[in-house]
């Protein structure tokens, strides 16, 4: 078996990386696939958190590195789906204890015996960056609506250009605020397109259940109810290959726009 | 029936009472967007792409009378080619005679241009340069620091005709270096230009290679 290695990067911090991460790790675990998340944060980890299993981690990709253990040692379950592992990052350490060849290693192996392996890329674009993308042959660009967000990705998809093992670059556009991009407050989904002029594999809505769910230590995924889950599941759908149409967030949700719609109805009968 | 779609135009003024306001924050921040990107893939300074835009209204300027406070530069990606929009709005076309004088007077210029060069670099050779005129001119400073030390004691009238030269012999120097990576350029004026067939531009100027 040889699993698709994908890096989720970004350029900026905090633009939903992790979140990111965590949510299509879990989305593809819960289809049946095998996937391991790699956290390249080094020094700044987080990826453990989301998934809520800070408690759990023993070893990391440091000691792997450095041969204090096995990999298969290092690797974490999920609590709830076994397809899922985590190889965390070290958080007393920094990413000078890594080299990109060494990542590549680690990623070639895994890929080996799984289906997926995600890579949590750290912000920035600079030893993390090319660490974590050594060992991947696609790369997700997450970023949001933002002037700087946008900037920062652009600069990514230039950089990932350059690396010749990438084939595909996906965006994926999170934090999108549907009544903002009404009111023209904020740049629409064409407009980010139209700029970075990538293919698109989602579009997460912002969701108030994502701080619950990092709350938690459980991706939104597994909230059925929760839209940001809903586009999450969506884009590891995208991911298999299906095609699976963007939710349509402009449904009108408030009671001011029910009473809009119904007026605009009115409108037609007449 | 016209009651009804009176009442629905008030209905729905007041819910749209927002809609699509030209000066949306959104499409500051798309233009503000696209502009530093453009900067950012291209390398362009501002200061540079001045310099461009400048110099292609005085090139065009010399077949046909444009509107120049309409000049729209842009740069659009499409794939991984950079192409670079002009777009112009033309006044009037000018005569055979009229481009004929202005391609004279700019043959002029260029001759006086390199005159003056190759009379700089004598006198250059015979004193090493002070940096005794540094408060004039930043900008020419900026441009070309060799003609710094004359600066000072020049009356307005030869400082505007010497910077006219000294831009022109920047033109030479440096328009190579503008041009980095591979670039296709193309030009799209609504009137004239385009259908004009031959532009100056498609022909010669794509696929440079770096000259740094």
């Amino acid at each position: 078996m040889t699993g698709r290695v994908i890096v989720i990067t970004s350029g900026k911090g905090g633009v939903g990386k992790t979140t990111t991460s965590a949510n299509i790790g879990t989305a593809l675990a819960k289809s049946g696939y095998k996937v391991v998340l790699i956290d390249t944060d080094l020094g700044l980890r987080n990826l453990d958190l989301l998934l809520g299993l800070e408690n759990r981690i023993v070893y990391t990709i440091v000691d792997v590195i450095e041969e204090r253990c096995k990999l298969r040692q290092a690797l974490v379950k999920d609590k709830k789906n076994p397809n899922l592992q985590l190889l965390a990052a070290a958080q007393t350490r920094d990413k000078t204890a890594v080299n990109a060849e060494q990542l590549k290693e680690i990623c070639d192996t895994l890929k080996e015996e799984n289906d997926f392996v995600l890579v949590d890329c750290p912000a920035g674009i600079e030893q993390g960056f090319q660490n974590a993308v050594a060992g991947a042959s696609e790369a997700i660009v997450v970023t949001t609506p933002e002037m700087s967000a946008i900037r920062d990705a652009d600069r990514i998809i230039g950089l990932l250009a350059t690396k010749e093992e990438i084939t595909s670059v996906k965006l994926l556009l999170n934090r999108v605020r549907p009544n903002l991009i009404k009111s023209n407050e904020m740049m629409s989904v064409d407009d980010v397109v139209g700029i970075l002029e990538i293919p698109l594999v989602g579009i997460i809505p912002e969701d108030a259940g994502i701080i619950t769910s990092t709350n938690k230590g459980e991706p939104i995924v597994n909230d059925e109810n929760a839209l940001a889950g809903k586009a999450y599941r969506n884009v590891a759908e995208r991911i298999l290959g299906e095609e699976v149409p963007f939710l349509d967030l402009d449904e009108p949700k408030g009671f001011m726009a029910k009473i809009k719609n119904a007026i605009a109805k009115l409108k037609v009968k007449v | 029936m016209s009651l009804f779609s009176d009442l629905y135009n008030t209905i729905s003024k007041f819910f749209h009472s927002q809609e699509e306001p030209e000066n949306a924050s959104k499409s500051v921040a798309t233009n503000r967007l696209k502009l530093v990107l453009m900067q950012d893939r291209t390398n362009l300074t501002p200061r540079i792409l001045e310099q461009m835009r400048s110099e292609l209204i005085e090139l065009l300027s010399r077949y046909v009378e444009l509107d120049k406070e309409l000049l729209d530069l842009n740069f659009e990606q499409e794939g991984d080619q950079v192409a670079l929009m002009l777009s112009i709005p033309v006044i009037r076309a000018k005569d055979e005679e009229e481009i004929d004088a202005a391609i004279k007077e700019h043959e002029e210029m260029l001759a006086a241009a390199l005159n003056k060069k190759a009379a700089e670099e004598e006198s250059n050779a015979e004193e090493e340069i002070s940096d005794e005129a540094e408060d004039s001119a930043e900008e020419i400073k900026e441009e070309d620091k060799e003609a710094d030390s004359e600066e000072a004691d020049r009356t307005e009238e030869e400082k505007a005709e010497a910077e006219k030269a000294d831009a022109i012999a920047k033109e030479l120097n440096e328009v190579p270096k503008i041009i980095k990576k591979k670039e296709k350029k193309e030009v799209s004026a609504p009137e004239d230009i385009s259908s004009n067939g031959n532009n100056p531009f498609k022909s010669d100027s794509s696929d440079v290679e770096s000259v740094i």
